[in-house]
């Protein structure tokens, strides 16, 4: 059972599933690349189901982008099409490796810890959008309840692992993470903005640069005739 | 030691060869990042590299990368700069991220493995081709390379005559735009599919087209070889690609064959539409075919080459193969495993050990297929609880697994295999595929459909012995290498009960694999002669949109994501227990 839903619905909503497809599937590479990061058979086998869940939610938002996507026009669809470089270029895994190769375990372990929090409260708007008790909202439920267990366990192994912290320091640690994420949208929203109003001034450089470029004399770089084994190593050109 | 490197436009990789000119240890980045195509610069597979081997940046003599970085950003903007002001977006875009082009790899190196920026040179984009096809055949002298992809550094096709190692003369070119490679990919994008992944799916639908349908023919019209000039023409009013960064065909195209393909439907055979997506790809396969035919024709006029090196992305368009063995002046076809762009790091290393070689003998080994270190010990300690609470061992030594294996797939079953080294290119050659039973339907279609999730209309590559392909399929003598590496389609023997293999495909082709003496396919082939089983179905393991399995844990994970239940390893025979997934 399905929410019944317009066309420009079905268009507004595409980028919310398409953004959290990403972001799951982001999340089942981290653990992943932290499973074979650990050298602790225990821990191994913890990040192994945590993936394993993640690619099943980043599943369950795919199937529900395409059921919307299929509904637009093929023009818009287009434009949501998942392709897996994206996971870099949209920054849901940085180009500068895996949190597990650029953080600190402790840190690694409160990010999974607050992150699975915050993940649960923005699938709580996802669940209004496609209607709790409908077969997707069902899905949502589910998959919410996975992210609180992910959660409960991230909480469990690190009180054991630093038994000095206090629940309470991990509070800030969430706190920390929840005023980052804010700051990440403040400045991904300035970013897009920024960008808007920039454009005219990215064009006009663009099209000064272009009548440059017109006149690049490149046929000299030509190699017909040449034995390529002796043009300059050196040159990148 | 070399490195060679390739990155930032396509799947990046590097590769080490030794003082001996042996390709020792190759990695793509892909399959650390676990990223299909992942295009950034490959600090994993560098690092990989180095640590595998116990190597210290000083041990490093040169590394190389595979292109002319401001070369190539210089011909896609003067191009683009030709169309203002409609390319202006591509022109803005390319500015801005000027930084995060391949002109940025000095940096890069300089930043994350600081000391070897000091060793870097370059190699020509489609020079680095040719020599990752030339260490794969035997002979490295007196040979024709032909090049054709979607865009080096310069060109987008090029023929050369390797006359040795030190000495590659580019005969001809293909400036861009004009370019076979990114008419495929334009193809592929009107048809839905995603580019650099969807171009095999437009060769397994073109089997469903017609040629003579008007479809096909308008699109095989699209690009021409003109005899006079010997140029690729091409109306490019068609395509976008060198002047958008989002289309890669224009508006024109779609007045012309109709509105493209929403990538959200499923393509299903009778379904409606199906028919004129199938002609339109047959339409572009015909024109790849015949166009190849041309420039294959051209590279014996200009070298009186017999013998062909063939690579670059458009080489995986294994279905035209068959066609150029069939020119009357071919002795040989060679294509590396790994004729796209990660392949070209393996040239780029061979390029400096050239290039540090001049003055001594040149010795390039022809590298194996599966060059990958792979550390097994650390495999093993890692997923002990994996293992131990989600797997039942049905057999823990190698030769009791391989027999449990043979006995599993004799009664239907679907194995995965995590064997030894991994594959160097994009097919999986054995050692981390998905095989079952290659004449029994029903596994196959389930090997096919519920564990890949694969497009009904693409077919899986049968894999068997030398001597059992020659009972059933059409080999060509030209291309015995290509079938090793799944490289070449070839035809079913006319009236043959090969026909009716569920390998086969609708046109009576079939991908094949010859498995290569001493492999892990082989040795199952042996224990499957008992049960009457002599062709293996044989698919990469991995979920839909991942990259093919690099270690145990990526098998172990396909497992535990899919149906699949048996998975060959290192450390014997594992089985999924019921209850846990």
């Amino acid at each position: 059972m399905f929410r019944v839903n317009s066309m420009e619905n079905m268009s507004s909503q595409l980028p919310v599933f398409h953004e959290t497809a990403h972001a799951e599937l982001a999340s089942a590479l981290e653990m992943l690349a932290a499973c074979k990061n650990t050298d602790n058979p225990k821990q191994a086998f913890g990040y192994f189901m945590h993936a394993k869940d993640e690619y099943s939610h980043a599943k369950c938002f795919f199937k529900m982008l395409s059921q919307r996507a299929k509904k637009v026009s093929t023009e818009k669809a287009r434009e949501f099409r998942f392709t897996p470089p994206s996971l870099i270029s949209k920054g849901y895994v940085s180009n500068k490796g895996f949190l597990i190769d650029t953080m600190k375990l402790k840190d690694f372990i409160a990010f999974v810890y607050t992150n699975e929090l915050l993940a649960k409260s923005s699938f709580e708007k996802i669940l209004n959008l496609v209607g709790p008790g409908t077969d997707e909202g069902n899905k949502i439920s589910s998959i919410m309840m996975d992210e609180l267990r992910h959660h409960g366990m991230a909480k469990k192994y690190f009180l054991n692992s630093y038994p000095a912290l206090q629940p309470w320091q991990l509070a800030i640690y969430r706190c920390r993470e929840t005023l980052q994420n804010k700051g990440r949208k403040i400045y991904d929203a300035n970013l897009k903005f920024l960008d808007r109003v920039l454009t005219p001034l990215y064009k006009g450089l663009a099209f000064i640069a272009g009548i440059m470029a017109r006149r690049l004399n490149l046929i000299e770089f030509k190699r017909e005739g040449k034995n390529l084994m002796d043009i300059s190593s050196y040159s990148i050109l | 030691m070399f490195i060679g490197v390739s990155g930032y436009n396509h799947e990046s990789a590097a590769a080490l060869v030794d003082k001996n000119g042996v390709l020792i240890d190759y990695y793509r980045e892909e399959s650390l990042s676990r990223i299909k195509g992942d295009k950034s610069f490959p600090r994993r597979a560098i690092k990989k590299l180095l640590n595998s081997n116990n190597l210290k940046i000083k041990d490093i003599e040169r590394v190389a990368f595979y292109e002319r970085p401001l070369s190539a950003f210089l011909h896609t903007v003067k191009e683009a700069s030709l169309n203002m002001p409609r390319s202006l977006p591509l022109l803005a875009h390319q500015f801005r991220n000027f930084n995060r082009s391949s002109v940025s790899c000095y940096l890069d190196f300089a930043k994350e493995f600081k000391g070897l920026e000091t060793k870097l040179i370059y190699s020509d984009h489609h020079l680095s081709h040719s020599l990752t096809a030339l260490s794969y055949s035997n002979s490295k002298k007196d040979i024709c390379s032909v090049v054709i992809d979607g865009f080096g550094d310069r060109s987008t096709a090029s023929i050369s005559l390797v006359v040795d190692p030190t000495e590659i003369n580019e005969l001809w070119n293909c400036p861009y735009p004009i370019s076979l490679g990114l008419f495929y990919s334009s193809i592929t994008d009107y048809l839905g599919f995603s580019i650099n992944e969807g171009e095999y799916k437009v060769m397994g639908l073109s089997a469903f087209g017609d040629s003579n349908s008007e479809s096909a023919k308008l699109v095989s019209n699209l690009m021409k070889w003109d005899p006079n000039s010997n140029k690729l023409l091409s109306d490019m009013s068609y395509f976008d690609y060198h002047i958008s960064t989002s289309n890669s065909y224009s508006r024109k195209l779609e007045d012309l064959l109709g509105p493209a393909r929403n990538p959200f439907f499923p393509l299903v055979a009778g379904d409606k539409d199906f028919q004129r997506y199938a002609d339109i790809a047959r339409g572009a396969q015909d024109l790849i075919v015949n166009l190849l035919i041309k420039i294959f024709t051209h590279a014996h006029n200009l070298t009186s080459s017999k013998r062909f090196l063939f690579s670059g992305g458009v080489s995986l368009n294994s279905a035209s193969i068959d066609r150029l063995a069939q020119l009357p002046f071919v002795d040989e076809i060679i294509i590396p495993p790994s004729p796209g762009d990660s392949g070209c790091a393996i040239g780029a290393a061979f390029f400096c050990y050239i290039k540090s070689n001049l003055q001594n003998s040149l010795n390039i080994s022809k590298p194996s297929l599966f060059p990958s270190v792979i550390e097994k010990r650390n495999d093993k300690f890692l997923t002990e609880k994996i293992i131990n609470d989600h797997f039942d061992v049905l057999a823990d030594n190698e030769d009791d697994a391989f027999s449990k294996a043979a006995e599993l797939i004799g009664s239907g079953e679907i194995i995965g295999t995590i064997v030894s080294s991994s594959e160097t290119g994009p097919r999986a050659l054995g050692n981390r595929s998905l095989i079952c039973d290659g004449r029994n339907k029903d596994t196959v279609k389930k090997l096919n459909t519920v564990i890949k999730n694969r497009s009904s209309f693409r077919p899986t590559a049968p894999a068997m012995k030398y001597e059992i392909a020659k009972k059933y399929y059409q080999l060509r003598p030209e291309l015995y290498e290509c079938y090793k590496s799944m490289s070449a389609t070839c035809k079913c023997i006319d009236d043959n009960i090969s026909l009716e293999f569920p390998t086969t495909h609708v046109d009576g082709t079939a991908r094949i694999q010859i498995v290569e003496k001493n492999s892990c396919l082989e040795k199952l082939l042996s224990k499957l002669e008992k049960f009457n089983i002599e062709i293996l179905a044989n698919s990469s393991l991995n979920v839909s949109g991942d990259p093919t399995c690099f270690d145990l844990i990526d098998g172990l994970m396909v497992c535990a994501r899919t149906s699949l239940v048996y998975l060959l390893t290192d450390f014997g025979l594992l089985a999924k227990k019921n209850s846990i997934y």
